[in-house]
């Protein structure tokens, strides 16, 4: 599997950060402003000067001038936690290129740029049983995560998209930015990332959609295997039962995006038949989801 | 609404179980995976079927396909509507066109009544319906033979005009008869006002037959007679009218004499009576008229004409047999009137130009000419001694009398052996003897014929309506040259020595005649009035009169007698009429239906 981006992305992804919406806590300092008092270079406000402060941030001019001291404050920097949340559930094996594909290259952009701008990179792979990966930091950690991606985990029972992102939410993860790439085909889907959102995470969904999901060339009389190991359905592909499909999916998209947007996070569906780039470029810088 | 083959429902209830069948069958469908199910709608549409069974499930396509099986079934049991028309599936208008169907009683005539029914009739046909239209007129016609053409019967019908003559309605019941009497369910439809001779010869076969009276009033005044007679004091004109109708009427009689009035008087003509006038002719008048100004019913009948010339007008008496060829070379000639008897009356007839005695003994008689076919008797030139089969024609004199006539190559079957009396003059001889013989006596002119026309192919011969002419001037005189008063619509023949000749008509059309054997038969002079025939650079005054009792009595019939069996006037009869093209397109709109269901379906 090439995981690899192409320099070219790489010279586009450089000089990139991941834009949250909301300032989430850090662990360590990091190169992320936080609303918290700091260390930084900058500027926050002015307070009384109190017994035991360090000297070296009381404003002198304003002591000679009104002989009071006074402190000056910083912003504190922090890092940042980014999730980025792979669905690997069998109904991303669909698709030319696969879903899977595509959710991994894209991991791949947006993990880099978090390596890049000294975020806390914590990638999951949802639908496969896989011990989590610890936290990875600066650029130089790419290559791990590159591996991780490309890392086929078997597993004879994958679990759903929904399963997954619930048991996700259940885990004592630090809360940060949750970047789920998934093809979201789980009815539960909405309400796992209401829950996801119930755990004070921001939650950035990109709905990877392949042209089969969007426009089935079905015809005729059918049973439809469900991918994802669901009953199978027997449907007749005329008109009306492509009609009801596309609303069912329209409507199952809202309450996604619904889902998404409800905690302050963000929603977009990207088709696997769209570049990459265009991707980063038209959606993701566009929309501020990057800067 | 009834069915004429109801059996056809018995194939329902198969076909409907081979189509209920093919809905047991169930579909194996075809499995494909997809990445999630549960978008899908869960409704299937059962459209298809490829394997054995399942429970029978409520489907539209189910109910159209066995209502479209039903529909189709309905056309093939043919189902009828009982409907009011003159015309059934095969029809044959009779239109009569005599001088009666030209009364006013009915605006504008009888005759445009009936056309406007015939109209009504065509245009009201179901596709399919075929037609035929008879003419009655004075030589019944064929307008147009069965075809559903309703365009060009309406052409053909608009042509239409009506006559002023004496028709054969008989003949052309016949002919009508003859195109549909083998048809089961054909119909023949009399448009008439009754007024004519009783049909005795007849048969409709399988058809039925529909007469719808058209006339209201019988009321009517008419010159029922218009002669001349010699008396002690000079030619007299006898004109007499009658009232046909039931209310007494006035009216101016005017006679003419060579277009001058001669006598004018107002007479009051009771009803069904009659009024007569006798009037002293100034002499050397050779053209007489009489008119009436009633406005009654029926105009043709108000004027009558008559020639002085006594050999303008030929009196005929045929006693004996049935021979049509002979009465039709008769009846060719524009002079001649021609009576029936079976013997000869009592007074001889003296009230006769000619007696035609037709294979019976001629007897004596005071007429101006006998001609005698096939028996000699005591009133012939000539005496029998017996009889000779198949004589050789040997030669014939030249005599006016056998200009133009041939009888070398005649067969004759059979001929009297006779001798011709006194100053006799054998003209035709064969080997067995005389053919014909002709005596000119001064009180009385004879031609005897020594065989029977009929027992000889003499009448197919050309030379035997010239022969009948040729004798009817040698016994009645030749008619001078001045106007020619003829019976109205009856077919005649004048001389011509040229290939063409024309006919100027009242109205100042110019119809063409073509010549045949030197003569020129006329069957244009259908109306009352004066034509001009002119044949080269010879030209002659003809004057179509209407002198007919069974005409002018205009009281339509309600009920007339087709070979004694009685027969009711109806306006419209009732009519089984096929129903199955709208049930075809309502057919078709399921099938569409069901079509469109299936292919949205599938």
């Amino acid at each position: 599997m090439d995981l690899l981006l192409p320099p070219r992305t790489f010279r586009m992804l450089e000089g990139l950060r991941v834009s949250p919406r909301k300032s989430q806590p850090g662990r360590v300092r990091g190169e992320r402003l936080t609303r918290r008092a700091g260390l930084s270079i900058e500027f926050a406000d002015y307070r009384d000067y109190a017994e035991g402060d360090d000297l070296r941030h009381l404003d002198w001019n304003v002591l000679a001038r009104l002989d009071s001291p006074v402190m000056r404050t910083y912003r504190d920097e922090e890092d940042l936690a980014v999730h980025v949340l792979i669905d690997d559930s069998p109904s991303m094996a669909f698709g030319e290129p696969t879903k899977l594909m595509v959710a991994r290259n894209l991991a791949a952009a947006l993990g880099y740029i978090a390596l890049c701008s000294g975020d806390a990179l914590l990638p999951v792979r949802l639908g496969r049983r896989e011990a989590p990966l610890s936290a990875l930091r600066g650029r130089s950690s790419f290559g791990r995560f590159a591996a991780w991606l490309g890392r086929e985990v078997a597993d004879d029972a994958p679990t759903s998209l929904s399963t997954s992102l619930r048991s996700f939410a259940n885990s004592r993860n630090r809360a940060g930015v949750a970047i789920v790439l998934s093809d979201g085909l789980d009815p539960e889907a909405a309400n796992a990332i209401r829950a996801l959102v119930g755990r004070g995470h921001e939650v950035w969904l990109v709905q990877i959609l392949s042209d089969l999901d969007l426009r089935p060339d079905l015809e005729g009389d059918l049973r439809l295997i469900d991918g994802e190991g669901g009953r199978p359905t027997d449907i007749t592909a005329n008109s009306i039962a492509l009609r009801k499909y596309q609303e069912n999916l329209r409507q199952h998209n809202e309450s996604l995006a619904d889902a998404a947007k409800r905690g302050g996070g963000r929603y977009a569906v990207y088709e696997t038949s769209r570049p990459l780039e265009a991707f980063i470029r038209d959606t993701l810088k566009r929309e501020g989801w990057i800067h | 609404m009834n069915f004429a083959r109801p059996d056809a429902f018995l194939v329902f209830i198969p076909l409907a179980a081979v189509i209920i069948a093919l809905y047991l069958l169930r579909m194996r469908r075809r499995e494909m995976q997809v990445p999630a199910t549960f978008l899908w709608p869960t409704h299937t549409e059962e459209v298809r079927a490829n394997t054995f069974f399942q429970k029978l499930k409520p489907s539209w396509l189910l109910f159209l396909q066995l209502l479209a099986l039903a529909v189709i079934v309905g056309c093939i049991a043919r189902p009828q509507l009982v409907q009011r028309g003159l015309t059934g599936e095969i029809t044959v208008l009779v239109l009569d066109s005599s001088a009666s169907m030209g009364a006013t009683d009915v605006a504008p005539s009888r005759f445009e009544e009936a056309k406007r029914l015939a109209r009504a009739a065509i245009e009201s046909a179901r596709p399919g319906d075929r037609i035929a239209m008879v003419e009655a007129g004075p030589v019944p016609r064929v307008v147009f033979s069965l075809s559903s053409d309703p365009v060009r019967q309406l052409a053909d019908l608009q042509s239409l005009q009506v006559t002023d003559a004496e028709t054969d309605v008989g003949e052309a019941m016949r002919l009508a008869s003859a195109i549909v009497s083998g048809t089961e369910g054909a119909r023949i439809v009399l448009l008439s006002d009754g007024v004519f001779e009783r049909i005795d010869d007849f048969s409709q076969g399988k058809a039925s037959v529909v007469f719808q009276s058209i006339g209201k009033s019988g009321e009517n005044l008419a010159i029922e007679a218009f002669g001349a007679s010699e008396s002690q004091r000079g030619k007299l004109l006898f004109a007499s009218v009658r009232n046909f109708g039931d209310k007494a009427v006035t009216t101016n009689l005017t006679v003419f004499a060579d277009g001058k009035v001669i006598d004018s008087a107002q007479i009051t003509v009771s009803p069904q009576k009659s009024q007569s006038r006798t009037i002293n002719v100034p002499a050397g008048s050779t053209l007489f008229e009489a008119k009436i100004d009633a406005k009654d019913g029926l105009a043709a009948d108000n004027y009558a004409a008559l020639s002085a010339d006594p050999a303008a007008s030929l009196q005929v008496l045929k006693v004996g047999g049935e021979d049509p060829f002979l009465d039709r070379a008769l009846a060719l000639d524009p002079r001649v009137t021609l009576d029936r008897a079976d013997s000869l009356p009592l007074d001889g007839g003296s009230s006769y130009d000619i007696v035609v005695f037709d294979g019976v003994p001629a007897e004596p008689t005071t007429s101006r000419g006998v001609l005698i076919l096939g028996k000699a008797g005591t009133g012939s030139p000539v005496t029998a001694s017996g009889t000779a089969k198949r004589p050789r024609f040997t030669g014939a004199t030249t005599n006016p009398l056998m200009q133009g006539v041939d009888l070398d190559g005649v067969y004759i079957e059979e001929i009297e052996v006779v001798q011709p009396k006194g100053s006799a003059e054998v003209l035709a001889r064969s080997a067995a003897g005389p053919l014909i013989v002709a005596d000119k006596k001064p009180s009385q002119r004879s031609v005897y014929l020594a065989f029977s026309p009929l027992e000889s192919d003499f009448p197919l011969q050309i030379g035997f309506p010239i022969f009948v002419s040729n004798m009817l001037d040698f016994l009645g005189g030749r008619a001078g040259e001045g106007p020619l008063v003829v019976p109205v619509g009856r077919p005649f023949s004048l001389p011509a020595t040229t290939p063409t000749a024309s006919l100027k008509v009242p109205d100042g059309d110019d119809v063409r005649l073509k010549s045949n054997g030197g003569a020129v038969t006329i069957r244009e002079a259908k109306r009352v009035g004066t034509y001009s025939f002119r044949a080269g650079n010879a030209e002659r005054k003809l004057i179509a009169v209407l002198q007919s009792p069974r005409e002018s009595a205009l009281a339509p019939e309600r009920e007339i007698a087709l070979a004694k069996k009685p027969v009711k006037s109806t306006d419209a009869p009732l009519r089984f009429a096929d129903f199955w093209q709208p049930l075809v397109l309502l057919g078709l709109l399921v099938l569409s239906a069901e079509w469109w269901l299936y292919a949205r379906r599938s």
